[in-house]
């Protein structure tokens, strides 16, 4: 009886109709196997430069930390508590390192062309977390509730007017601009991420410019 | 660069490396630099402009706007899609992107005086004065506000001799303005008691929260603009880029911000949407810099990558 | 106490002004950081990083 079940599962793990089987070899086939966090890189994988990538995830995780903090005083909390503009200050900062740390990381790429071998998804996918991240922070901006907001909305609405796309995304209304910030683009970028990510471990560190194993 | 002979980097001889690690040691040095910045430089809060702010500092540029409200002649009035359909809007060329988008957020720019005025029950001048512009043809009402708005004028500026009263209210040559005056002065009214705000953005609905028709209003005075350019805010100031005070701003923008400072965008009617595109064109070409001949193979041509991989080609430089 | 730390948050911004650019010192100073880290990550030796040979190039020896 034992066996029969046995040989029933192995069955059905193979069986291609089976649509968990094919969610389950999609998942692991995304990452060559011990590919998704391995102990060992190539030797040529020693440089600084390889450190801000991380550098920018980190930075990530700080800017959505203290973003949650800030989120559970409310919108206006950070103007009347000092613990509160405290948080906000982590949160502006996290997010000045990050663009920092993502910039560096960018020219670190371009000129070690890692778009080669396959990657110039990798490339794509970095591009565009850079301009979702940009259009984060403005909805960030938007909705401080202070001065800065109110300017930069009043100035911020011609641009966005101009391209036709201010009849959906109303930059006056910071009710909208709160959603975009805390869920919507939060959302997509934290998934551009993963998206990049596993690229990267996918394919595995670029290999220098003019490698050749042969010779 | 014709084809790609990158190898496949699976294929190199390996060393240790913790990748975990690594993730937790910068995870913490970017926390510690958060705090230490944050307690060290803080962040900029400059409390928002108030309708009664600006009633109180400037009254005479707040009737002035209300007056123009009337007149449709203020930047919202006159603004276009999604707002209204009294102008084109921007172009792209022959391209009337913005009128595409449509006029989704319907605002009447008298209605951002009259509105709350109409809701203001205690003062019968400001009731009859409603009442009787309701009652005016439209021809009528556009004549008043217009003749109100040249009789207030403009206080010397640029070069430019005084206008009307000089910007003035009070000293307005007599003439016939219908309700306007008593329109404006109750708008004035109304905002130094400080429920302008409330009255436009939650009127009937309680929740505010869609400040839309606020900002409108406070962005066709000139307040606001006047606060912001004392502090380097203005879009030719390079303002996108920056913050009050000395607070970092979104460096990040710089070329975007760069465009609008030469021409032809700074003296163009469309340079909104004409710095946009571009920054869409150049977006995409950075994104697909992978495919683009020349560009992706400067790298080769100024070779960064010789000082990065600096112990892999001398390594390998010593093979035989 | 955190107020009495804010020096870039109050007091009037400081500009540099050059032809048709105009920048605020504290814009510029991220900017010129971020170039010189960039720099240090290229030419500051990675530890561990240069003359370890990797256990398979010893197998291969
Ligand atoms: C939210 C922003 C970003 C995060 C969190 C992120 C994260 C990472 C990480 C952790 C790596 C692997 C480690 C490394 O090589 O540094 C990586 C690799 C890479 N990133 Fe990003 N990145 C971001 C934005 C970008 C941008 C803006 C670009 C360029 C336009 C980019 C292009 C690349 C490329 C091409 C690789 C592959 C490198 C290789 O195969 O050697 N990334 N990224």
């Amino acid at each position: 009886m034992t066996t029969s079940t046995g040989a029933k599962s192995a069955a059905e793990t193979t069986d291609p109709g089976n649509w968990t089987n094919r969610l389950r070899g999609r998942i692991e086939g995304l990452v060559p196997p011990g590919e998704a966090l391995p102990d060992r890189q190539p030797i040529y994988v020693a440089s600084w430069i390889y450190v801000f990538g991380v550098l920018t995830l980190s930075s990530l995780a700080v800017v959505i930390l203290s973003g949650c903090v800030l989120a559970v005083g409310g919108v206006q909390w950070w103007h009347v508590s000092s613990l509160g503009h405290y948080v906000n200050s982590v949160h502006l900062w996290s997010v000045e390192l990050f663009f920092g740390f993502m910039v560096i990381h960018l020219w670190g790429k371009f000129w070690m062309a890692a778009w080669r071998g396959k990657r110039a998804m990798t490339w794509v996918s970095g591009v565009l977390l850079f301009g979702i991240s940009i259009g984060t922070s403005f909805t960030g901006f938007l909705s401080q509730t202070n001065f800065s907001a109110q300017w930069i909305a009043g100035e911020g609405k011609d641009g966005i007017n101009s391209t036709g796309a201010g009849a959906f995304f109303n930059v006056l209304n910071p009710g909208q601009m709160l959603l975009w910030h805390v869920v919507l683009l939060p959302l997509v970028v934290v998934l551009i991420v993963l998206i990049h990510i596993i690229q990267v471990r996918r394919h595995g560190v670029v290999p220098p410019l003019d490698a050749d194993l042969e010779g | 660069m014709t084809r790609d002979r990158t190898p496949d980097s699976h294929d190199f001889p390996t060393r240790r490396y913790d990748l975990v690690k690594e993730f937790v040691i910068t995870l913490v040095v970017v926390l510690v630099a958060s705090l230490g910045l944050a307690a060290i430089f803080s962040s900029p809060d400059e409390k928002p402009i108030t309708m009664s702010a600006w009633a109180n500092a400037d009254p005479n540029n707040l009737v002035t706007t209300a007056a123009s409200e009337l007149a449709g002649t203020t930047t919202s009035a006159t603004y276009g899609a999604p707002y209204n359909s009294n102008s084109e809007g921007q172009k792209l060329g022959p391209i009337p992107l913005q009128k595409w988008g449509g006029v989704r957020i319907p605002i009447d720019s008298a209605d951002l005086v009259l509105g709350p005025l109409s809701n203001t029950t205690n003062d019968p001048a400001v009731s009859s004065a409603v009442a009787a512009w309701k009652a005016a043809a439209p021809e009528q009402q556009t004549k008043w506000a217009a003749d109100y708005v040249d009789a207030i004028g403009a206080a010397a500026a640029d070069g430019e001799a005084a206008t009307g009263a000089g910007g003035d209210p009070a000293n307005v040559a007599a003439g016939d303005y219908g309700p306007v005056p008593a329109l404006s002065a109750g708008l004035l009214a109304l905002a130094k008691t400080g429920g302008l705000e409330g009255a436009l953005d939650s009127a009937g609905n309680f929740y505010g929260g869609d400040t839309t028709k606020s900002l409108l209003l406070l962005a066709d005075g000139a307040y606001l603009e006047d606060q912001a350019v004392a502090q380097n805010l203005a879009g030719d100031q390079w303002g996108m880029m920056n913050e009050v005070g000395n607070a970092p701003g979104q460096p990040w923008m710089w070329l975007y911000t760069f465009w609008y400072q030469i021409k032809p965008f700074s003296t163009s009617d469309n340079a909104d949407v004409e710095v946009w595109a571009l920054m869409m064109l150049l977006t995409l070409l950075l994104m697909f810099l992978p495919f683009i001949p020349g560009l992706r193979t400067i790298p080769r041509w100024i070779p960064v990558h010789r000082l990065i991989w600096r112990n892999y080609y001398r390594r390998s430089a010593g093979r035989p | 106490m955190m107020k009495s730390l804010s020096i870039v948050a109050e007091g009037p911004g400081r500009y540099i002004h050059w032809g048709v650019i105009q920048i605020s010192v504290a814009n510029l100073v991220i900017i010129v950081a971020m170039i010189i880290l960039f720099v240090l990550a290229l030419i500051v030796p990675f530890p561990s990083g240069h003359d370890e040979e990797t256990d398979q190039e010893r197998r291969q020896k």
